[in-house]
């Protein structure tokens, strides 16, 4: 039975004006930049979407409709560190967690060690939440995501508001039919014909309502009856990172200097995964020549690889393959395919789970030694036209193609 | 009698020890978990009821030239498989449809296709092993005609498949034709003929074709059980599938394996749709493989 927490609070560029700013707080203030700007308002405080601002409009219009209103710009750094710690503080307490401007949502599905009871657990994620943001959120608790987001906005700050499982179509009956996410022209359709709450559609037969509106209708439908299935999208890590080193005295052709460059990046590279709880798939080693050229070699690692001296043989058999043609001015080193160094939570009721990680994995290693076009996914066309040999289709498995492995300049 | 009463203790202090399969008497059967196909006339063919895990398996076909239903079936049981648990498939012929493989009920999200560079099958293998020993459960191997004669070249890489397969319990399918190369042969733990009967047609259409499947090797069980099947395509409104045909009496069999009895009737079930017996397959459906 899965669980989901949503929890709602001000836009996280809201939050960072108001830490740098606290003298704004009682203000109406805007997000987003100077009115002057053609830029869309991002966010808005209370006060201010009294006003009538609403994030979106163009930020003249904000001004028009709330004279007396801040205007700050958003602060992209502050609101990257607030997202960040929230992660960090949201990941003590549930294994799949989400941070989005202004929600985050978290798994609660199963139960926890600490926090014998579902209401227990709900409460410690949104003070772990609210100590980290200054803010306490309006949380909401549900079997599926749209039910749990749609509790938390009608619930107030400070609160947990919770559907029981099985309750979700009765909890949503009463709401107002614009609440559901469902296609635009359908919802007002069935405004037109008298159908103004969720209820009311939620009673509806699905034929009917498959035969009235399609597919689009189906989806209404199961909202409408609290059953969008959708649940937790985890937070992943960054995808790459990497470290670039400038070799003493400009070109350097001796291979044992390369080496001790080499060696040196791979020991700060690690560490930086490491200290990031990190571990890389691949690694893509770059020579920067004197001149403008460059020579690059990748691998897809067997195993992935958190720390320098993990690292350490794969960087060697890089440098073993790539060929300078002339003193190497620089190296820069890569890793890539970042992973949560301490693994991830596995799904227990799923079948395989732990297993699809290494199938992918042997997946890039023989896509990197024999090509990307050996190992693909059958899947079928949307539109294959009239002849029946068009209806498949064929996709690189794993994902889709990687950066070059020749970086720009370099010789083949 | 202390004798054999000490030696039952030994061996099963070593089956305490070690495990079941650790001493077994020489007339004792091979202990092989099977993977069921959820196909009634294979499970029933099979000894143990599926394909054994951990093992080699082939799909033969038994007439050099000319479609035998191999291909199909071992798509058929991609198809199934796929709706349960990641599989991959070996296409050397280069000959798979997409299209068709749902058209079978496959799970496209769970199939991983390997197309090796210039279709070579040393090298085709060796990716199956890499998949397998990264965990996949489910792997098929289609071969094309004339492999035959570069047999020494994949015969490592295929010994390398067998082992990661017994490691890792998984199941390895191939479907080879006629002539079996002797590596292949000589490493299948299970060989299953097939042997086309006849189209089956409904309407004065084709939408079949009529095999008998032979066990001819068996390493797990008694060779030489054998059944008739269908082997039904896929057409715009019915999925493919593959149902079991009445069993061919041994005199009928034994000519040429492709009559079945004469039974008339008319209507699209297997029982009743059979045509007159010798009926060869013409060409035109590549389907059939």
């Amino acid at each position: 039975m899965s669980r989901v927490l949503c929890a709602r609070f001000p836009h996280l560029g809201l939050l960072a004006a108001w830490r740098r700013h606290p003298e704004l707080r009682a203000e109406p203030v805007v997000v987003g930049g100077a009115p002057e700007l053609r830029l869309p308002v991002v966010a808005a405080s209370a006060a201010a979407e009294a006003a009538g601002v609403r994030a979106g409009q163009p930020l003249r219009e904000a001004q028009q409709r709330c004279p007396a209103a801040v205007f700050v710009a958003l602060d992209e750094v502050a609101v990257e560190a607030l997202q960040q710690a929230a992660i960090a503080a949201l990941c003590t307490v549930s294994p799949a967690v989400e941070v989005g401007d202004d929600e985050a949502f978290a798994d609660l599905s199963g139960s926890h060690a600490m926090h014998p009871s579902e209401v227990a657990w709900a409460v410690a994620v949104a003070r772990a939440l609210a100590v980290t943001l200054g803010e306490a959120p309006a949380a909401g608790v549900a079997g599926s995501r749209f039910v749990a987001r749609t509790a938390a906005r009608i619930g107030a700050p400070g609160r947990v508001r919770r559907v029981r499982d099985g309750e979700e179509a009765a909890f949503l009956a009463p709401l107002p039919l614009h609440l559901l996410p469902g296609d635009r022209a359908v919802l007002s359709r069935l405004a037109t014909l008298g159908l103004d709450c969720a209820g009311a559609v939620a009673s509806l037969a699905l034929a009917d309502m498959q035969r009235q509106f399609g597919p689009a209708g189906l989806a209404v439908h199961r909202l409408a009856r609290g059953q969008d299935g959708e649940g937790v999208r985890p937070w992943a890590p960054p995808r790459t990172m990497a470290e670039r080193l400038a070799l003493d005295g400009g070109g350097v052709a001796d291979l044992e200097a390369l080496r001790r460059g080499a060696r040196r990046l791979t020991e700060s590279l690690g560490a930086r995964l490491h200290a990031a709880a990190l571990a890389a798939g691949s690694l893509d080693l770059h020579l920067e020549e004197e001149g403008g050229g460059a020579a690059a070699a990748s691998r897809v690692l067997p195993a992935a690889a958190g720390n320098p001296d993990e690292l350490w043989p794969a960087v060697l058999g890089l440098l073993g393959e790539v060929r300078p043609e002339a003193p190497v001015a620089a190296l820069r080193l890569q890793a890539g395919q970042l992973i949560s160094g301490g693994g991830r939570q596995l799904d227990m009721w799923t079948g395989g789970d732990a297993r699809r990680d290494a199938v992918l994995r042997g997946v890039m290693r023989l896509q990197d030694r024999f090509g990307g076009d050996t190992l693909l996914q059958p899947g079928l066309a949307v539109d294959p036209g009239d002849l029946p040999e068009r209806r498949g289709v064929w996709e690189r498995a794993g994902g889709p193609q990687p950066a070059a492995r020749r970086i720009a300049g370099a010789r083949p | 009698m202390a004798t054999s009463s000490s030696l039952a203790e030994a061996i099963s202090a070593l089956r305490r020890r070690y495990g079941d399969a650790a001493v077994r008497r020489g007339d004792d059967p091979v202990p092989a978990g099977v993977w069921a196909t959820g196909l009634p006339v294979l499970d029933t063919t099979l000894t143990g009821g599926g394909l054994p895990l951990g093992r080699i398996a082939v799909l033969a076909g038994q007439r050099p030239g000319g479609p035998t239903g191999r291909l199909t079936l071992l798509q058929a049981l991609l198809a199934i498989a796929s709706r349960s648990m990641q599989v991959a498939y070996v296409d050397l012929p280069g000959t798979l449809d997409p299209g068709y493989l749902a058209d079978l009920g496959a799970d496209l999200r769970s199939c991983l296709v390997v197309r090796p560079p210039e279709a070579a099958l040393g090298q085709g293998l060796a990716m199956a092993r890499t998949l397998v020993r990264a965990g996949v459960p489910w792997v098929g191997v289609a071969l094309g005609a004339g492999l035959g004669a570069r047999a020494r070249t994949w015969e490592h890489p295929l010994t390398a498949l067998g082992e990661a397969a017994w490691s890792t319990r998984a199941v390895v399918c191939f479907s080879a034709p006629a002539p079996l190369a002797a590596p292949l042969a000589y490493a299948s733990s299970l060989t299953l003929g097939c042997t086309p009967l006849g189209w089956h047609e409904a309407h004065g259409d084709v939408v079949g074709l009529r095999v008998h499947l032979d066990v001819l090797k068996s390493k797990v069980g008694a060779p030489g059980a054998s059944s008739a099947a269908l082997v039904r395509y896929p057409r715009p409104h019915a999925v493919g599938d593959v149902v079991g045909l009445p069993t061919l009496l041994p005199q009928q069999h034994g000519e040429g394996r492709r009559g079945v009895a004469p039974r008339r009737g008319t209507g699209d079930s297997p029982a009743s749709g059979l045509s007159a017996a010798g009926e060869v397959p013409s060409p035109g459906k590549t389907a059939a493989g």
